[in-house]
């Protein structure tokens, strides 16, 4: 059963290598380029995934306890996390899914954020970690806290991005110019064809609901998670502990890297490409603070962004704002404000010349 | 005129950054050859060039996980 993991992590690898689903580009776009066609996506995933847990938790078919809310952590952790992914180009399930594609920079930052989680979740840092847990509040769930169902909430998220999603769609389209079709039929359609954000968001948020059940089966009451499960492998590897450390979880990030390798080889976007020294030092301490953050904050962008928000808890949307701001203040320090210097320096240069 | 930009190596989002940098200091009807291995740039280059005006002369794919495409300066 504990395989299951590995399908569903290859299904989510393959689809977010073919859709490009990006989630610290789509916060960076929202700040640099006023672009906000991956944030609609990202609200389409968490929409879908959260219709669909909260109607299998009424069937009775899976459980799911909010716990309390770590408020502190989940700000500071969150907001560490944002700028982690800008530095190594990609979030913990970009970063896992961009190793599949060969690019040596993700391999390096992976390790990093593999590294930090596990020194926060069992090595040295462990009580920096619990000095944070201080800071909670007993109540993570919101509708708890209005004290009313959750379904509410679930239609003003459904309502609010169906608004969006039609207001962008309504827009006049700009022709974007495509690579030339060499294939037909199923084989265009999955290693080709360019995939529209808001179709990669359902198939997500319907993976990540997937996730609930499959997950359950197996004993560990979550839904999709890349942080604990991405310590757990260095754990069980060093370890050498399986009875702790491999669990659903850990199948399903070992099944991104290889659903993201089928989907990269198959459209012939696979290739070994090594980053200069610029980019290896960027990735690696970018790995480190993803894995500072997510393990601070109980989770990134995929756990804390999509899962946790999906489930209506402060936790989760506490995370995404602070992730989104991370990220903002990241993208002026690392593209905005270099540029803004060189501009500067050139227009002194022609004076003093 | 054409010129030409190596971006060969670099991840997201520099290839897209360094040729919208590039593109301003040329002259209208001039083209940009831009080589890269980065596959989100395949859709970000295209999209920015389409969205920004310019015209594509040239798009392919060169081999696994690299392509080309030339943009020309509106």
């Amino acid at each position: 059963m504990i395989f299951t993991g590995l399908l569903c992590g290859a299904l989510l690898g393959f689809v977010m290598q073919r859709g490009r689903f990006c989630l610290t580009g789509g916060f960076r776009d929202m700040f640099l380029t006023k672009d906000y066609r991956m944030f609609y996506a990202l609200l389409i995933a968490i929409a879908i995934q959260s219709i669909g847990v909260f109607a299998l938790i009424q069937l009775g078919l899976i459980e799911f306890k909010a716990g309390a809310f770590a408020w502190l952590g989940t700000i500071i952790g969150s907001f560490i996390f944002g700028i982690g992914i800008v530095l190594s180009g990609g979030c913990a399930t970009g970063t896992w899914y961009r190793a599949g594609e060969g690019l040596i920079g993700s391999w390096i930052a992976l390790f990093a954020y593999m590294l930090m989680s596990a020194v926060m979740k069992s090595g040295v840092l462990v009580p920096l970690n619990d000095a944070f847990k201080v800071y909670t509040l007993p109540t993570n769930s919101i509708p708890a806290t209005f004290g009313i169902s959750v379904w509410p909430f679930i239609l003003i998220l459904a309502a609010v991005t169906i608004y969006l999603v039609v207001k962008h769609l309504r827009k006049p389209k700009v022709a974007i110019p495509a690579l030339r079709a060499k294939r037909s039929g199923l084989s265009h359609l999955l290693f080709e064809k360019r995939w529209h954000p808001f179709v990669t968001a359902i198939l997500v948020g319907l993976i990540a609901m997937l996730a609930w059940p499959l997950s359950e089966a197996t004993g560990r009451m979550s839904g999709l998670g890349i942080t604990t499960p991405s310590a757990n492998v260095l754990q069980y590897l060093i370890t050498g502990n399986s009875e702790k450390y491999v669990n659903w979880g850990v199948f399903l990030v070992l099944g991104i890297l290889i659903g993201s390798f089928i989907a990269a080889k198959a459209s012939r976007e696979f290739r070994f490409r090594a980053p200069d020294a610029k980019t290896t030092i960027s990735s690696f301490s970018g790995g480190i603070l993803m894995g500072f953050g997510a393990s601070l904050a109980g989770g990134c962008s995929i756990g804390n962004g999509l899962v946790m928000t999906a489930m209506m808890t402060w936790q989760g949307w506490t995370s995404l704002l602070f992730i989104i701001l991370g990220t903002w203040t990241a993208s002026y320090f690392v593209y905005v404000r270099p540029r803004v210097q060189a501009k500067k320096q050139q227009s002194t240069s022609i004076t003093t010349a | 005129m054409q010129h030409k930009l190596a971006v060969l190596g670099m991840v997201c989002p520099f290839p897209l950054i360094e040729a919208k940098e590039k593109i301003e200091t040329l002259s209208s009807g001039d083209e940009l050859v831009i080589d890269f291995d980065c596959t989100q740039a395949t859709e970000s280059i295209p999209r920015w060039a389409a969205e920004s005006g310019h015209s594509i002369t040239n798009y392919e794919q060169l081999d696994d996980a690299s392509w080309t495409i030339t943009v020309k300066k509106k």
